[in-house]
């Protein structure tokens, strides 16, 4: 009788327990790898930022020529009167700077000025998002996106314990197809 | 991603091209809050240290912003409307890894 007392309330605390202890373990395997990790970002992420960059710029550009005009307008209203379909569409990308590259903007913010490093990341996924939008465009039978929006929001808000720091941008618009 | 959610006309101009707004119906809204599990938040996490898009977010906030747009349509349609004009969204980051996102536009008869 006092031994299942004792047994069941250990056996429910040990299987309540389970999931945590995964996550203690996730915890020092992260911490293991972390500087190898870092290390890695020092080596190759520079490199990466720039080849997304080269991607984003030639499809854009390959985009272009194809349709013989940037497909995107600000403008809302004024537009031809021949619109015979449109809807809403839109592109979200969530894009973040490696952490090597977080460690040279805090270097940068200590000595203050410009941080060009986390604006051409945050400059890359906006192409990225704007790129999306027009190849959303073009998938969805529109021949132009009027009234485009940017928004940019923080994934990681501040206060909130993330280890993850990224911006989402999020391109929306009206895309219009002509008669 | 279509032009017509559920035979809803949704566009984020003020006037819908070629089409005349008869009557406005108030504002209609959607929102909708999610999370990927923990194992994906492990992973982006990780991912982030690389830099780069985080491919399994961007996919979270997708599923999200169409069952935002899901909702707002669902409401119009019960205001008997034939199209949301107007339309914004708005995004914030509740904790780490779970962002609310919202969908708001003017539910109008056009015809």
């Amino acid at each position: 009788m006092t031994e299942w007392a004792v047994i069941i309330p250990l056996a429910i605390g040990s299987i309540c327990a389970l999931p945590l202890l995964l996550l203690a373990a996730f915890g020092m395997l992260y911490a293991f790898a972390y500087p190898f990790m870092l290390i890695w970002a020092f080596f190759f992420s520079g490199k990466r930022l720039d080849d997304q960059i080269a991607d984003t710029t030639s499809r854009e550009i390959s985009l272009r020529d194809s349709l013989g005009r940037d497909p995107l307008t600000t403008l809302d209203g004024g537009y031809r009167t021949d619109i015979t379909e449109c809807g809403v569409i839109w592109a979200g990308v969530v894009f973040g700077p490696s952490h090597w590259h977080l460690l040279i903007g805090f270097i940068n913010n200590l000595i203050g000025g410009s941080i060009d490093i986390l604006q051409k990341v945050v400059a890359a996924g906006r192409a990225e998002a704007m790129q999306r939008l027009r190849e959303n465009a073009v998938s969805n039978g529109y021949d132009d996106v009027i009234n485009v929006r940017i928004d940019t929001s923080d994934m990681a808000p501040q206060g909130a314990q993330s280890k993850v720091k990224a911006v989402e941008v999020f391109a929306y618009g009206t895309g219009v197809k002509y008669g | 991603m279509e032009q017509t959610v559920q035979g809803i006309l949704v566009v984020n101009t003020e006037t819908i091209p070629g089409m005349m707004i008869t009557e406005t119906l108030g504002v209609v809204s959607g929102s909708t809050v999610r999370a990927k599990n923990v194992g994906r938040d492990i992973t982006q996490g990780l991912r982030n240290i690389m830099g780069g898009e985080l491919v399994k977010y961007t996919e979270l906030l997708e599923e999200s912003r169409q069952e935002a747009i899901g909702r707002m349509v669902a409401e119009a349609m019960g205001r008997g409307a034939t199209a949301i004009v107007n339309v914004r969204f708005a995004t914030s980051a509740v904790t780490a890894g779970a962002a609310e996102l919202f969908a708001y536009g003017t539910a109008v008869k056009a015809e």
